[in-house]
């Protein structure tokens, strides 16, 4: 009896060609669109095709010398981690606090968790849209708010004063996918052992306790991949910052997917773009094989 | 203070929590209420200073001016885009999914690999996909972006149904093998009906994901093939009326979503989680 | 709808109080309550003469094993057992000391290092039991710890936990669904039914003296033989009489209150091993000749268990291991009539 890595047993009949036939198609797809697009970028890249010329000789590392010069791309870079820096802790700590306190059983709970999920389902251009008009200077609610409480009016540009731009993003960005963290760590919680806690309970264990040495291990493996993913969605964030600054003001919130369309869609730097691509492939297959390997020590 | 008996102390703790949730839920909300508002009001009501928290009354002008410019058929192309794309995608990939589980094709590295494929940044490899799309001139077609969604959906359907289909015990197809169905029979009865909620939910994800993507369908398409997104950020520039459009499209985009997640709710956790618990 | 009704107990200090029952029965329930990891809607639970109703289990002083071992994965050993003494404060010497006692009374002292999915189940359940000595509560609570066990370690452990409680000296309450293990662990046994307490009292007290045609039939292995019969009282003779015929006298202690139960339906309870082999030389006093032929025969090594029809129903005998008979053949039994019980069929209650 065979089984694969996870433990599953396999199918003992095992018709030859009928499982690549099954394969087939779907991988065939993905290798058109996944794979042969980055060989091609890898071939522009080190070619020097512009908006004005297209010369497809190979140049060697002329486009990728010049990523070390290009001052705005590191800009770009820092913009989005400190997005994901931010952003992340809080969408996992906000989201840690609504699980608890909806992981005992309460009549009503599904509608909650219904209504909770709302803002990750929506396209990210509506939760910036959306947000946008929430911070709008002369009629969002947001500056009226603010205004009450500090007891006079109070003018707010959120999408334009620098210091209030990255606050606004991270404000639209936390809440859209806070919900998705809730969902995540609800199932994790809920799969927590009950008798090791009431164990703990009977042992006289405060709060902290169990929640450092019974809780936070056993969902681990949860918050790894959550953090995996949302990282990696953070790394790539486009659709908020185009609905609510469009990277600005200036290049302010530019991040690396922002740079890449300036660089590519409106500059059609095709080459260079093509070599920034790369590196941001490169990049994130370097961030993520280190955190999949730390994963798997973790396991 | 008299001390509280447990059962006080917990009806008390239930009461706290119903507050919190309830106060939680309609902050989260909050935008989206507004947004719907924004839908209802008139030009003046919506530039009305202090802004109002009511429309005066409920009227559809907003959705009427979408309907009468035609901006409405970027709904109907969403539709048609993400609606085939999710299907293609389904079931290709839970074939795929099915190979992989059942009889470990290609391996760990296969596995691997595919799921690598969902990690990829869509901006790395838009710019080079609209090469090759001008190149074969399948910009702004519905082919071209249904394929697309289709790629980038595959491996996260592979993941997910793989690891539903793992969880079908061995013995229902074994049984059904050796009552003389072939493998697709099996597949059909045993296969699709048991793994009925990890297909919905699925399903829906692959759905939404294709709806909501703003990057490929701004790059790829121009005017035949608006999408809903796309339309939604034509209306962005800073001009009055266009804010009632806004909304009005948003709401009319998020509808469809909205019911689909609704119904599927029951499935909606296992989906989010994207197979992190199982596995 | 109510887990639990009506129910009146007290366990005296020291005492190993079994809770046993069928599932469903609310044992665990029952235990739960007492631990306070179940909420009580009526009634009073007093524990050391306090009663404990509104505190958090934390503060009932007890400790519990769970069925499933409830160990923290982890956390080495050491630190399992120690987990409660570091909850409360203690100082390390004093957790070094009751941890290192713990393990060499339980035998687990060369493990304190590991980490509890290295262990087999035997040595996870004697950590799982070490974590409840350290703290040296006043009372112990056992939730079906063994039923997760083979059945040689079941064995095995039984003996651990009766040797544990002679050496402790504390009161504990102890769960299960077998019947063998509440015979042999407790000095009071209480059977639940339903939500409600069956009968309670001593082991032997239970056997021989059921309340219910329940409690006979749920202590005993193999189960009594129940018979369908009825009264027959002529005078000053007490007998029943079976649906095939046969007339069994009861001994006069029997029979207290047979006045005016002529033709009452009863069911004779009698155990299989009070159905021996009758000899040719007269029965003693009480014990009545009966001819059956032998339907069913199962040796075991140690007994042979005859089942035969009397009375219309398969009734088992616990005979020696030599007597082994051809089946078909027709036995002389010999039915005690001593230690026979009889069932009102209505009210399920021994008379």
């Amino acid at each position: 009896m065979s089984t694969d890595t996870y433990g599953h047993r396999l199918s003992v009949f095992s018709d030859r060609n009928f499982k690549y036939l099954m394969v087939a198609p779907g991988i065939l797809i993905l290798l058109l669109v996944g794979i042969f697009p980055l060989i091609y970028s890898l071939v522009v890249s080190f070619q020097n095709i512009t908006m004005t010329d297209v010369d497809t000789s190979f140049q060697g590392l002329l486009n990728y010398k010049q990523l070390f010069r290009d001052a705005r791309l590191w800009q770009a870079l820092g913009h989005t981690a400190l997005i994901t820096a931010i952003a992340l802790p809080l969408e996992l700590v906000l989201g840690f606090l609504l699980a608890q306190l909806f992981l005992e059983r309460m009549p009503g709970r599904q509608i909650f968790v219904a209504l909770l999920v709302l803002p990750t389902v929506l396209s990210p251009i509506v939760a910036g849209a959306t947000w946008r008009l929430m911070f709008d200077v002369r009629f969002g609610p947001i500056g009226q708010i603010v205004s009450y409480f500090a007891g006079e009016p109070v003018t707010l540009l959120w999408t334009v004063n620098p210091s209030l731009v990255y606050p606004a993003i991270i404000i639209c960005e936390v809440w859209q996918w806070t919900p998705f963290m809730f969902l995540l760590l609800l199932a994790a919680l809920s799969n927590v052992d009950q008798s090791q806690l009431e164990a703990a309970e009977l042992d006289g264990a405060s709060y902290w306790r169990v929640l450092r040495q019974i809780i936070m291990p056993a969902i681990k493996p949860v918050v790894a991949i959550a953090v995996l993913i949302r990282g990696l969605d953070l790394f790539r964030i486009f659709d908020i910052i185009w609905a609510l600054t469009e990277g600005g003001p200036g290049s302010m919130t530019e991040t690396i997917s922002l740079y890449t369309y300036v660089i590519g869609f409106t500059q059609f730097d095709t080459s260079y773009t093509a070599a920034v691509a790369f590196l941001v492939v490169a990049l994130l297959s370097v961030i993520v094989t280190l955190v999949l390997r730390r994963m798997e020590l973790v396991k | 203070m008299t001390a509280l008996t447990r059962r006080q102390r917990r009806a008390l703790t239930l009461a706290m929590r119903y507050l919190i949730a309830v106060a939680v839920t309609l902050l989260f909300l909050f935008p989206v209420y507004w947004l719907f508002m924004i839908s209802f009001k008139t030009p003046e009501e919506i530039f009305h200073v202090p802004p109002l928290w009511l429309p005066g009354q409920i009227q559809f002008n907003n959705y009427w001016v979408l309907f009468k410019d035609g901006d409405v058929v970027a709904i109907l192309n969403s539709l048609i885009v993400a609606g085939t794309s999710s299907v293609i995608a389904m079931v290709l990939g839970t074939f795929c999914a099915y190979s992989l589980a059942r009889f470990n094709t290609g391996g760990e590295n296969l596995a691997m690999w595919i799921i690598s494929q969902r990690m990829i940044p869509p901006m790395a490899v838009v710019f080079p996909i609209f090469l090759i799309y001008v190149h074969f001139g399948m910009v702004d077609t519905f082919s071209g972006l249904i394929l697309l969604y289709t790629a980038f959906n595959l491996p996260y359907v592979i993941w997910m149904m793989r690891g539903y289909i793992a969880d079908i015990p061995l013995e229902l197809e074994e049984s059904a093998l050796v009552d003389g169905c072939t493998r697709w029979q099996v597949i059909w009865k045993v296969v699709f009906p048991m793994a009925r909620s990890g297909l919905m939910a699925t399903a829906v994800f692959t759905f939404v994901f294709a709806w909501n993507d703003f990057l490929f369908a701004l790059i790829l398409t121009r005017t035949e093939v608006i999408t809903f997104p796309v339309q939604l950020t034509h209306y962005m520039g800073g001009q009055s009326n266009f804010w009632a459009k806004i909304a009005a499209m948003s709401v009319l985009g998020t509808l469809p979503i909205f019911v689909a997640v609704t119904i599927m709710q029951r499935y909606l956790v296992r989906g989010i989680s994207l197979g992190a618990v199982k596995g | 709808m109510h887990a639990l009704k009506g129910i009146d107990l007290t366990i005296a200090d020291g005492e190993f109080a079994v809770f046993v029952g069928p599932s469903g029965c609310g044992k665990s329930t029952l235990l739960r309550t007492i631990a306070g990891l179940e909420d009580v809607d009526a009634g009073e639970i007093a524990i050391g003469g306090g009663v404990v109703n509104d505190m958090r289990p934390r503060d009932r002083n007890i400790a519990m094993v769970f069925q499933n071992y409830a160990l923290y994965p982890y956390l080495t050993v050491f630190e399992n057992i120690a987990f409660g003494l570091r909850a409360r404060k203690f100082a390390d010497s004093e957790i070094s000391k009751r941890v290192g006692d713990a393990a060499s009374m339980l035998g687990i002292t060369a493990l304190l290092d590991r980490f509890p999915r290295q262990l087999s189940g035997g040595q996870r359940q004697r950590v799982a039991i070490g974590r409840a000595i350290v703290r040296q509560a006043q009372l112990f609570l056992f939730d079906e710890p063994l039923s997760n066990l083979d059945a040689k370690l079941r064995d095995e452990m039984r003996s651990e936990i009766k040797r544990l409680h002679k050496n402790i000296a504390t009161t504990m309450i102890y769960v299960t669904h077998d019947q063998v293990e509440a015979m042999t662990l407790a000095d009071r046994i209480v059977l639940l039914r339903d939500g409600r307490i069956e009968q309670q009292g001593s082991p032997l007290d239970l056997f021989e003296r059921p309340a219910t045609g329940f409690v006979a039939g749920f202590l005993g292995s193999p189960t009594i033989n129940l018979i369908p019969a009825v009264m027959d009282v002529r005078g000053n003779s007490v007998a029943v009489r079976l649906t095939s015929g046969e007339m069994l006298e009861l001994p006069a202690d029997k029979v207290q209150s047979a006045a005016g139960s002529n033709g009452k339906k009863v069911i004779l309870g009698i155990r299989p091993q009070h159905l021996t082999r009758a000899g040719r030389a007269a029965l003693p006093k009480g014990q009545i000749r009966v001819k059956a032929v032998a339907d069913l025969i199962q040796p075991t090594g140690t007994r042979t268990y005859v089942t035969s029809r009397i009375g219309d129903v398969a009734v088992t005998a616990e005979l020696g291991a030599h007597d082994v008979h051809e089946q078909g053949a027709t036995l002389d039994y010999a039915v005690d009539m001593n230690r026979c019980v009889l069932i009102d069929p209505q009210t399920d209650k021994v008379l």
